[in-house]
């Protein structure tokens, strides 16, 4: 996502078959233990990256957090273990809360604009005649396609101080003052335009999503409220709604994950400047372990996200996993 | 329900608008893209580009190291896309044909995988690479590509394998093939669509990432184009039509692979969504 960035959930397909029995077959002791390692050989690879790329470092990201990992412990290999004294420096330190609450309130700020922007999108393309919505369905598809780092250099260009598309159209609009502005020298600023990039690049994705929905709801239940003389709005509500709440908690939950951890943008935008002041968790994450060299510190901050992250989706998930298991048995 | 004419020619422009403000971009990408150096800089208020010039794609391709990083970012997005689709047609060939102990495990697995925050893990795969004396090599990034589009990868393609009958695959073997001749002559075929899918969206996520590029590569050369455009201040000194000349190459892949599956993402989304 942005972009489509990272594709993280499954794009579910229908309910599996149940696997077929082997065919029954008198066979030696020799082949049934060989058709028995089979499978096991076929997943072995994939088992093995999972563990060994996703599984090991998760481990060692809480064994890292209790450790004092420095550029010298990195360099003499020691091994400093100093409790949760890395859990106290963070949670005592302003800055690390200054910080979490920023990206709490950037991420909420952007879910919740990109959710209520697709929405009006989705029920707009709805109603739209033909060419006008193919045309709007183009431009979604491009914003949508165009990779993270491509659509930055692009608002760093309309952003910019002197040549920049927008202050030279402010400036014709007649406001002289915009010539030269600065968008990037507070860190409002800087997050309110990081902010709309992001969302220029969430949006179509979750209303294209949601316009599926709102397509699936059945035509005769929108013919019903209209003979019964519902309002638009009521309309709204007892049909549209009901198709599309599950995906939209679905698309919520999306969002969440995704816009709390965005790197790209922000580091490419201004690297969390001006003085910090658009630092997010994921940002802060960085300076201080790999440009900091403070790893131990680093983990703690790492473990404390994750469990931020957890809390807020943790409903989401035990819905996903229960409803998955259909699939999976 | 009808629609009087001044609703229906608000609802127009209103829609025209919409496309107004997510279009924009692309387009001043793409037209930025094809003026000179004196007309990105004049003073003069020009939406439409005159000169149609192709020398900033010529520039572009011409800076220092541009190819070689063209060349890393295809070296480890296709590695680690190629490798995510052997393993994962493996995998969920036994997770949709055969059923074996731990089957149950390894799905969940798969599953609870693909909604890890991978980028929080970058500092110990950050060490973990420095261990294996990976770090500022072209395979460390390849592997993590690799394990994070894995897990998708899988379930993505069990479901697909599971869409083809079994059946099929059974009258093969009556008609005398083993049962992975029978997998391979019968179902691979018909999997293609699913491979060609599941490894575009691969593709993407890859080609546009930029975290464990920039915390890997410490050495310039070995960087890819999405950390190196990042970077353009110093790359182009403030040359915004080179820049958007290379920021349209580089988005040219993916807009062309995007397009191929748009449809089947959000069909895929839609159904993928927790039901009741």
């Amino acid at each position: 996502m942005t972009t489509i960035k990272d594709v993280a959930v499954p794009a579910g397909s229908s309910p599996p078959a149940p696997p077929r029995v082997s065919p029954p077959s008198p066979r030696t002791l020799r082949a049934r233990i060989g058709e028995r390692t089979v499978p096991y050989l076929l997943i072995l690879p994939a088992l093995i990256a999972i563990l060994v790329l996703l599984g090991w470092p998760t481990l060692q990201l809480v064994g890292i957090s209790l450790r004092q990992l420095d550029l010298r412990e990195l360099v003499t290999g020691q091994m400093v273990w100093i409790g949760f004294d890395n859990y106290t420096a963070a949670l005592t330190d302003p800055e690390f809360w200054e910080i979490t609450i920023r990206t709490l309130v950037f991420t909420a700020v952007i879910v919740i604009t990109t959710l209520l922007v697709a929405l009006f999108i989705a029920l707009l393309m709805r109603h739209l005649n033909p060419v006008v919505r193919v045309l709007l369905q183009v431009t979604l598809v491009l914003a949508w396609a165009t990779p993270v780092i491509a659509t930055t250099t692009v608002f760093q260009w309309m952003f910019d101080q002197q040549y920049g598309i927008l202050n030279k159209t402010l400036a014709q609009l007649g406001f002289e003052s915009f010539i030269g502005y600065s968008w990037f020298s507070t860190g409002t600023s800087t997050l309110t335009v990081i902010g709309l990039l992001i969302l220029w690049q969430a949006v179509p994705f979750v209303a294209f999503t949601l316009y599926a929905g709102l397509l699936g709801a059945p035509k005769e239940h929108y013919e019903a409220a209209g003979i019964d003389g519902a309002s638009p709005w009521q309309t709204f509500w007892a049909v549209s709604w009901p198709a599309i709440r599950p995906i939209l908690t679905m698309v919520t939950f999306l969002s969440v994950l995704w816009d709390f951890k965005v790197f790209g943008q922000v580091w490419a935008i201004r690297q969390g400047g001006p003085d910090g002041e658009s630092t997010t968790l994921p940002i802060y994450l960085y300076l201080k372990g790999v440009a900091g060299s403070h790893f131990g510190a680093a983990a703690a901050i790492a473990m404390l996200m994750l469990l931020v992250l957890t809390l807020i989706t943790a409903r989401y998930v035990q819905l996903l996993v229960r409803s998955k298991e259909a699939d999976i048995s | 329900m009808k629609k009087s004419l001044s609703q229906r020619v608000s609802l127009s422009v209103v829609g025209v608008i919409a496309a107004i403000f997510f279009g924009f971009p692309t387009y001043w990408m793409f037209t930025t893209s094809l003026k000179t150096p004196g007309e990105v800089l004049s003073p003069k208020y020009d939406l439409i580009p005159f000169s149609g010039t192709i020398d900033n794609f010529t520039s572009a391709l011409t800076k220092p190291g541009f190819l070689t990083y063209l060349t890393n970012s295809l070296i480890v997005t296709v590695g680690a896309v190629l490798c995510a689709l052997v393993a994962g047609v493996l995998a969920a060939a036994a997770l949709a044909r055969m059923r074996f102990r731990g089957r149950k495990g390894f799905l969940l697995l798969v599953l609870v995988a693909q909604l890890a925050p991978v980028e929080a893990l970058f500092i110990p795969m950050y060490l973990l690479m420095k261990d294996a004396g990976l770090l500022n090599t072209l395979p460390s990034l390849l592997l993590v590509y690799f394990a994070t589009t894995l897990p998708f990868t899988v379930w993505m393609l069990y479901g697909f394998i599971n869409g083809i009958p079994y059946d099929l695959e059974e009258a093969a073997m009556i008609d005398g093939c083993s049962r992975a001749g029978a997998f391979r002559r019968v179902t691979l075929p018909l999997l293609a669509p699913g491979l060609v899918t599941t490894s575009v969206f691969s593709f993407i996520t890859a080609w546009n990432e930029f975290l464990f590029a920039l915390v890997f590569m410490r050495d310039q050369s070995k960087q890819t184009l999405p950390v190196w455009l990042s970077s353009f201040r110093t790359a182009f000194a403030v040359d915004w039509g080179g820049v958007m000349a290379a920021s349209v190459i580089y988005a040219i892949p993916a807009l062309v692979f995007f397009l191929i599956v748009q449809r089947k993402l959000v069909s895929g989304m839609t159904a993928g969504a927790v039901k009741g």
